[in-house]
């Protein structure tokens, strides 16, 4: 499994890496941890980067650099990377060497093979998008943003699962919120709940949302079907049939002591676009920690 | 399905790239208004969508460079021969060596004996501190230009604010203050020469090329420094008013940056080298600009520094972006045909008549349009950018040409408002250190004052002149 861990500051990415770095604890997974920042104007490019050459000779990094040793302290200090990686210490000059596209310190994981901390320049949607089309990850984990353009952003055009961060209390006691439909994407998502709920020995609430009154066989077989799977996996769980606006639904549930688990709409792109989808909306809407399974 | 998706994604980044071709189509098929040639028509519509492509920046920068350079011949506004000639002139060649002085000049290691200077002249007080900064980086920004200034200045700043206080929030304040002193005062003092920024250049060669003559080094210094020593200790006040400190002294941030400089150690013959080659760049453009030009004597000073091993040819490469410099002369060429198709001057009539209802001359307001246009073009464009597209207007929009280009020109540095204005206000944000919302904390501030005693001046000290 590889993880992908978006983070823009200490002040706004702490549980975001926190969080971040416990998945891949539990799945042993390989972590890139990665800090977008922002392109100046074409016309100010080079200015700005004669001054950022000024600063390095005073030893002041450049914001995006900093948070990166930020997060390569967090590692050292929280045991995530080799005594090697360690004693080698932070190198910036690998990651302001290449800063014009994509700088990258490659360390040596404890719990897996490899940790990489990367520098990338741009607009923070593409970057993410090309990133993940070029290392294929399957998950990405990032902070949540009140602006629902990024949130659909995120889930139409990056190609793995999104996992957005939101308000998370790391002494409370969470619940899976497994939201299912008939909808393509909900088998993998139910498949991504059961690992976590058992990873964390958390309890599950399984929740389909019908419109109707009258539940149908698509909305009920799904619903039965996750049951199973939890039952067959050994996970608690508690079984939710309810009738309203999925949207409002799912979000009024999920409350501030679930993370949401759901799955990638089938809607096609064009619709997604103009009309928008569940995941987009719950993300939106919604003040918890959410997974959008792809 | 993932086509689509790749497509709407394109679509999506590219919005204002679609936009413009858009509007682009739409005013290319409306007939040609009365008063104005089918070129000029057409000249205004490639202008439109260069603007758009330049503020949204849907496409990289060069890639609208070239756009002009085909569309003014695909359109039939000129010969290519002819087009090719306009393209490079004396201003383009004065920011491609502005650019590369400013690469060598920072190589020289200048900052630690500027911060020395600063220590010595100002103390430890906080307030003569943000005076220091603002009047340093004016005066210096006069003559080696403003974003030379700012990466000068600002690891001084840094070593200031992190040193007074680890505490990020609790530093916010002096931050700002010390930040924005170097940004606007380097603004400020970048109007005080032509050599000051690419812009001032390209406005002497419209007017030069309108038949006014040449204005001479000193005599622009004559009719514009005086402004510069109003505005920028009136910067330093503003600052100090519009953003608090919990320090009204910096010992712990002076003795670091003490440190600092001690390390630099004795002035060395190499930095001498370097000083003495830009003092006789100095020279060369107050005494022979009007013969041989600014640009060319920036490329002498440039050629000196690489003869003499005081800068490589690798530094400047690498901190040259060589598609701003021919979007520059893309811009410099549409304003040269702004002029000979007579669009400058039908936007110019379309202007004053729209404003005074076309019944009398605007007078006063006149100054006052000039000078909000070129502030509002600078803050979300670029000042040379500006200059280059909006001089050839503003240049008829009355009857003293020296009047109405140097009005311009100067509103054209109060960038003020925006990270995005200017090069310098770029360079302090890059620091992390303050955000966009202090931009305009400051920035209405300063830019109010700034375009109001601008106007006074203009109609008093002026006209003792011309």
């Amino acid at each position: 499994m590889r993880l992908l861990i978006a983070i823009s500051s200490k002040e706004y990415s702490e549980a975001t890496l926190k969080i971040g770095l416990e998945i891949a604890r539990a799945f042993k997974a390989c972590v890139t941890i990665a800090c977008v920042s922002p392109k100046s104007s074409s016309f100010t490019r080079d200015q700005v980067r004669l001054a950022q050459e000024s600063m390095e000779r005073w030893n002041f990094d450049q914001p995006a650099v900093s948070v990166l040793e930020w997060a390569f302290d967090y590692l050292k200090d929280n045991q995530f990377i080799s005594p090697e990686s360690c004693e080698t210490g932070f190198q910036k000059k690998l990651l302001v060497k290449r800063a014009g596209t994509r700088g990258e310190i490659n360390l040596e994981g404890v719990f897996c093979k490899q940790v990489n901390l990367i520098l990338r320049f741009g607009e923070i949607i593409s970057e993410l998008r090309d990133e993940v089309q070029k290392h294929s990850y399957d998950v990405t984990i990032i902070g949540g943003s009140q602006k629902r353009r990024m949130a659909h952003d995120l889930v139409q055009y990056i190609d793995s699962s999104i996992l957005v961060v939101k308000q998370i209390d790391f002494n409370k006691l969470y619940r899976v919120l497994l939201a299912v439909d008939d909808s393509k994407g909900t088998k993998k998502a139910v498949d991504f709940g059961i690992t976590i709920a058992k990873a964390y020995k958390l309890e599950v609430d399984v929740l389909t949302v019908s419109k109707r009154q009258r539940f149908g066989s698509g909305y009920r077989g799904a619903s039965d079907r996750a049951c199973q799977y939890l039952e067959e996996a050994s996970v608690k769980y508690q079984r939710h049939l309810k009738v309203g606006d999925p949207v409002e639904t799912i979000v009024a549930m999920a409350g501030e002591n679930h993370i949401t688990i759901m799955g990638i709409s089938s809607k096609n792109p064009l619709k997604k676009f103009f009309v928008g989808s569940k995941p987009v909306s719950v993300m939106g809407k919604s003040d918890s920690p959410i997974l959008i399974v792809k | 399905m993932n086509f689509l998706r790749a497509l709407l994604f394109w679509v999506t980044r590219s919005r204002w790239l679609i936009f413009a071709i858009v509007i682009g189509i739409i005013l290319f098929a409306l007939p040609t208004p009365d008063g104005l040639s089918s070129e000029a028509h057409h000249l205004i519509v490639i202008i439109i969508i260069t603007l758009l492509l330049v503020i949204t920046e849907p496409i990289p920068l060069p890639a609208t460079a070239l756009f002009i350079i085909v569309s003014l011949t695909y359109f039939g506004i000129d010969k290519p021969n002819e087009i090719a000639h306009a393209f490079m002139n004396d201003a383009v060649f004065f920011i491609m060596g502005s650019l590369m002085l400013a690469v060598a000049i920072v190589k020289q290691g200048w900052d630690a004996r500027i911060a020395l200077g600063i220590i010595k002249l100002t103390g430890n007080k906080t307030r003569n501190v943000v005076m220091g900064f603002t009047v340093i980086s004016a005066l210096l920004s006069s003559f080696i230009g403003g974003h030379t200034v700012a990466a000068l200045m600002l690891p001084i700043g840094m070593t200031l604010v992190r040193y007074t206080s680890r505490d990020v929030e609790k530093s916010r304040g002096l931050a700002a203050i010390l930040l924005f002193s170097i940004a606007y005062g380097a603004l400020v003092g970048s109007i005080g020469t032509p050599s000051g920024a690419g812009r001032n250049v390209i406005m002497l060669n419209y007017l030069n090329e309108s038949g006014i003559g040449n204005i001479s080094y000193a005599h622009w210094m004559l009719y514009i420094y005086p402004l510069v020593i109003i505005l920028a200790p009136l910067v330093a006040f503003i600052l100090m008013t519009s953003f608090s400190t919990n320090y009204d002294v910096l010992d712990s941030g002076i003795r670091k940056l003490k440190v600092q400089v001690a390390r630099a150690g004795a002035i060395t013959f190499r930095e001498l080298g370097g000083l003495f080659i830009f003092i006789l760049v100095f020279l060369g453009w107050i005494f022979f600009s009007t013969r041989f030009g600014l640009g060319t004597i920036a490329l002498t000073g440039v050629m000196l520094y690489i003869i003499f091993g005081l800068v490589k040819w690798d530094d400047i490469n690498r901190n040259t972006h060589w598609g701003v410099i021919i979007l520059f002369g893309a811009t410099i060429v549409l304003g040269t045909y702004m002029r000979s198709t007579g669009a400058a001057l039908w936007l110019a009539n379309g202007l004053i008549s729209l404003l005074a209802n076309g019944a009398e001359p605007l007078g006063f307001l006149s100054d006052v349009v000039i000078i909000t246009m070129s502030t509002a073009m600078a803050n979300t464009l670029s000042g040379s950018a500006t200059v280059a597209v909006l001089g050839p207007i503003t240049l008829h929009m009355g009857d003293n040409l020296i009047h109405q280009g140097l009005l311009t020109v100067i509103a054209s540095a109060f960038g003020f408002f925006t990270a995005v204005a200017a090069p310098v206000c770029a360079i302090i944000y890059s620091s992390g250190l303050v955000s966009a919302k202090d931009f305009f904390k400051a920035g209405w501030k300063v830019g109010l004052i700034s375009m109001i005693i601008l106007i006074i001046y203009a109609n008093t000290y002026w006209r003792l002149w011309f």
